[in-house]
Parts: structure tokens; C-alpha cells; sequence
């Protein structure tokens, strides 16, 4: 009961949001360095997230519903302006606002999780019960990266030893505090509230609150973001994610776990032909060795026939997909007839 | 024979020429003037210290020290020249005491020749920065022998209790 009235409180205080709109570019900055750092392994044949290619995919099909991205959000009461334009400042300022709603829907990095940090420094048995607690001490230089910055742990039996990752996110936000971000994980993580809150179809503002509190190559974003995505491909609900930046994600990591039918179907459901091309070849991007991809490769298609193969190769709802195609060529032919 | 007399006797205050510092109190003429510092006392002999200042007086029962590079003369928890870090005495709820430092300005303050004091040096020593420091390690032998002379005072006392108990 109480945990229940405890995230009901959570989901009233939706002033979080707010703190989210900034902490956002904040939150790129730090984001972008390491994004960097992961573009550079070009040992490996398997294209990743960094790629120019796949995240020119990933853009495409998230879409731009400047309505949706600007959708009104929580924040400061301001009472609304009004301006008197001609049509082309009219034009101006619509693509001013697409400028805008791009660097909005920036993806956020997803990168593979870290490895612990079990490094000992110094092993000091003559210190052994000195004391009942622990000495961590941190370097507050100011500017260092913080995950450059020294941040060592005396342990009472004398072993002083570089802070785990947990010890280290937790005193960085004590010295360094980011906007939004908490000293402990809100219980909105925990698995039970997370269910309870999908049901209410909030899956982008757990991704919000997510991105804000975790580093993202943290254990606990990447099971929170995994949550968020077999939630929403178990009940099909992909159009919540639609125009907003997890979206990049999400394609990925179906793509990942090669289950993309149901956002193949969601995105015929909804006539977007391109897009699920688009999925498609980035399919075959990531997967090479797979059947459909070797049969794109051999007969070079393109388009619609792209979607057929792939029907035929790899899906499970190839019969759906397939009604669809001959549904959209239809349509084709009777536009291009009329 | 060395002229002994032409041997200057080497003054803490002279080491603050040799790095440059902003503040007026020892060179007026090679910065601006501020107007305020000129009505400061000139500490006669003073040298600059890294030492605990205790902050927050307004709590009692909840000690928080600053460490603080400060002229020596000056009061414990009085005016400062730089703050170099915190230490929280009393342990979280993970327990654990919280020590920053701010090791680029302590590297500097050093470099111009201020003097750690014992507490600090012990944290510094605890933290690795500098060696262990003789006396952590000898009150954490003291620790461990008043500790195990409890245990077997302890012990004693338990055994006398079952012989009485039995007699």
C-alpha cells in the first residue's frame, strides 16, 4: 500500500519533467564524448549504433511529427504570444522549428554495458580495525571528465581500492550534481511500478527519467531501456515512441534481436512504406548472413521488393505483410492509372 | 671561512615571492591595490597552512570540516584563502566518510610552501597521496591491542562468572 501511494506521489510530480528539458543537452554533452569514443573500433565487420549509415536509417524512420514534438509539456506558465508574420516568415519559422524538433530527437547513445572496476591500490594490513568505516575519497579538480576523476576507497581491513561504478555515479552527483538526477534511483525502476506505469502507456517518460539518472552504459539503464522495449513490442504500441528520440533506439534493438515483424506490421498498419523499407535494409545492414539479406544481395532489389523478400525469408507474419504490399501496389497503380 | 653574517636567515614568508599569488597581503607593489587588504594585519612570521576548519557551527552534535589553506594566525573556523575540500566525520548510511580533495590546488599550495597539518596529512596518507602516515599506524596498533585486551578481559570475566556459577 504504501509503495502504491509512494509512486502514485512519483507520477503526480511531473515537475521532473521540466528538469528533464534541460538536463537533456547537459546530458548530450556528456553523451557525445563517449558516443565519440565508441565510433572509433573499426576492427569490427558488424556495423554499430555510430555508424553514419545506420543512423541515418534510425533518423529516417523515426519521423518528424513537428506536433508531437513540440507537444505542450510541463513547464513554466507563460502566457502564449501571438505574431503577426507574412508566409514566408511563416516558412522561416516552420523550418526553424524542424531544426529545433532535430537536435530534440537526438538518439541517445547505446553503448555496450561497462565492465566493473576492481582495481586495489595499495594492501595496508597494519591498518586493520583502524576504523568501522569506510574513507572514500574523491578528487574535486574541476576540470577533469568525471570519468577521469579519482575516486579511491579506504576499506576499514586497510585495502585501498579504485570505487565501483555505483560508488562513483552516486559521489560525482554529490560533488557535481546534475539537474534531475537523484542521489538514489527513484522507485519508478523498480520492476512492479515499471509494469504498473507501461499499463498507463508512459513508457517515454520512464526513458526520460532513465536517461537523466543513469549513464548509459550503466547496468541499470540498459535493463530499464530493455523493460521499455519488450514492453512495447509485446502490446505493439510502437506509435508511443514515434517522433520522439527513443525511437532510433528502439528499432536497434529489435533489429538487435532480430524480432522486427511487429514493428514491420505496425508501420504497413500505418502506410509508411519508406520507413519499413528503410528497416528492412537496415536489417540487412546488421544481419549479412541471413537468408533474405544473401537474396536481396544476389537479385539488388530495392523498394517493395525489398519488403517481399524479406516477407518470404524471414518473417513469422509474412502473410500479412504480403496482403499489405499488394494492398499499397494497388493503390500505386490506381493513382498513377488516375 | 663562510662569512656567516651575509647568510640571510631563510624566512617562511620569503617562499611566497617565488610563486606568483594574487593576494596583496605579501607583495602590494606587483598587483592591484585593493583597498581592503591594505587595512589587513600584516602577519609577522605567519606561513600559510592546509589545515580542518570546522564549518556549519550553527548544528551542534554534527561536525563538517573544510579543508583549507588559511594563514596560520588566523582563527580555526575564520576568514580562509581557498577552500581544498571537505571531510564528513561521521559515517552515511552507506557507510562510509565522505573526504574530497581538490589535489591541482593542494599541489599548488604545497608549491608554495604551505604546511599540512596532522589531521590532514593523516587523510592525505589514508587517501594515498601521500605515505601512511606513523601515527594511523600506530594508533590502529593501540586499537587492536586495547581491543583484544577487552576480548580477553572479556573472556576472564565469563570464565569466572561459569566458576562461580558452578561453585
Amino acid at each position: 500500500m504504501a509503495g502504491l501511494s509512494s509512486a502514485r506521489c512519483l507520477f503526480r510530480s511531473c515537475s521532473r519533467i521540466k528538469h528533464v528539458e534541460r538536463s537533456r543537452h547537459t546530458l548530450m554533452r556528456c553523451g557525445v564524448r563517449t558516443f565519440c569514443g565508441g565510433a572509433q573500433d573499426t576492427g569490427n565487420a558488424r556495423p554499430q549504433f555510430t555508424d553514419a549509415a545506420v543512423q541515418d536509417i534510425l533518423s529516417r524512420i523515426t519521423g518528424l511529427d513537428l506536433q508531437k514534438v513540440f507537444r505542450p509539456i510541463l513547464q513554466e506558465l507563460n502566457p502564449p504570444t501571438y505574431k503577426l508574420m507574412t508566409d514566408e516568415q511563416v516558412e522561416q519559422a516552420v523550418m526553424g522549428a524542424t531544426e529545433k524538433a532535430k537536435k530534440l530527437l537526438q538518439m541517445p547513445p547505446v553503448l555496450p554495458e561497462r565492465k566493473p572496476i576492481s582495481d586495489v591500490l595499495a594492501e595496508d594490513k597494519m591498518l586493520e580495525g583502524m576504523d568501522t568505516a569506510k574513507f572514500v575519497f574523491t578528487d574535486i579538480t574541476y576540470n577533469i571528465p568525471h570519468r577521469e576523476r579519482f575516486i579511491v576507497v579506504r576499506e576499514p581491513d586497510g585495502t585501498l581500492r579504485k570505487a565501483s561504478w555505483d560508488e562513483r555515479d552516486r559521489l560525482v552527483q554529490v560533488y557535481f550534481p546534475k539537474e534531475g538526477r537523484k542521489l538514489t534511483a527513484p522507485l519508478i525502476f523498480k520492476e512492479e511500478n515499471m509494469k504498473m506505469v507501461f499499463a498507463q502507456d508512459r513508457h517515454e517518460d520512464v526513458l526520460d527519467l532513465c536517461l537523466v539518472q543513469f549513464e548509459p552504459d550503466s547496468s541499470e539503464y540498459i535493463r530499464v531501456h530493455a523493460a521499455a522495449y519488450e514492453d512495447l513490442d509485446k502490446h505493439g504500441k510502437y506509435e508511443l515512441l514515434c517522433s520522439t528520440r527513443h525511437f532510433g533506439g528502439m528499432a536497434w534493438y529489435l533489429v538487435n534481436a532480430r524480432r522486427v515483424d511487429g514493428l514491420m506490421v505496425d508501420m504497413l498498419k500505418r502506410l509508411l512504406f519508406k520507413d519499413a523499407v528503410s528497416l528492412v535494409s537496415l536489417f540487412h545492414m546488421v544481419h549479412p548472413n541471413s537468408e533474405s539479406a544473401k537474396e536481396a544481395a544476389s537479385q539488388q532489389a530495392t523498394g517493395t521488393d525489398l519488403l517481399k523478400i524479406y516477407a518470404q525469408m524471414e518473417s513469422q507474419r509474412s502473410g500479412y505483410i504480403e496482403l499489405a504490399l499488394q494492398a499499397y501496389e494497388q493503390t500505386a497503380a490506381e493513382g498513377s492509372a488516375a | 671561512m663562510p662569512n656567516r653574517a651575509l647568510r640571510q636567515k631563510r624566512q617562511p614568508q620569503e617562499d611566497f615571492t617565488l610563486c606568483p599569488s594574487t593576494s596583496s597581503e605579501e607583495n602590494p607593489v606587483n598587483t592591484m591595490v585593493h583597498l581592503s587588504s591594505l587595512l589587513l594585519k600584516k602577519y609577522h612570521g605567519g606561513y600559510v597552512v592546509i589545515r580542518l576548519a570546522l564549518a556549519g557551527h550553527k548544528q551542534a552534535n554534527r561536525p563538517f570540516y573544510r579543508i583549507v589553506a588559511a594563514y596560520n594566525k588566523r582563527a580555526r573556523d575564520g576568514k580562509y584563502i581557498e577552500q581544498l575540500g571537505s571531510y564528513d566525520p561521521l559515517p552515511n548510511i552507506y557507510n562510509e566518510k565522505l573526504v574530497s580533495f581538490n589535489f591541482d590546488r593542494i599541489k599548488y599550495w604545497i608549491g608554495c610552501g604551505a604546511h599540512p597539518t596532522n589531521p590532514v596529512s593523516k587523510l592525505l596518507g589514508l587517501a594515498g597521496f601521500f605515505p601512511l602516515h606513523p601515527m594511523t599506524i600506530t594508533e590502529a596498533e593501540r586499537l587492536r591491542a586495547r581491543t583484544e585486551q577487552t576480548v580477553a578481559g572479556a573472556e576472564e570475566g565469563l570464565e569466572v562468572g561459569q566458576e562461580q556459577a558452578e561453585v
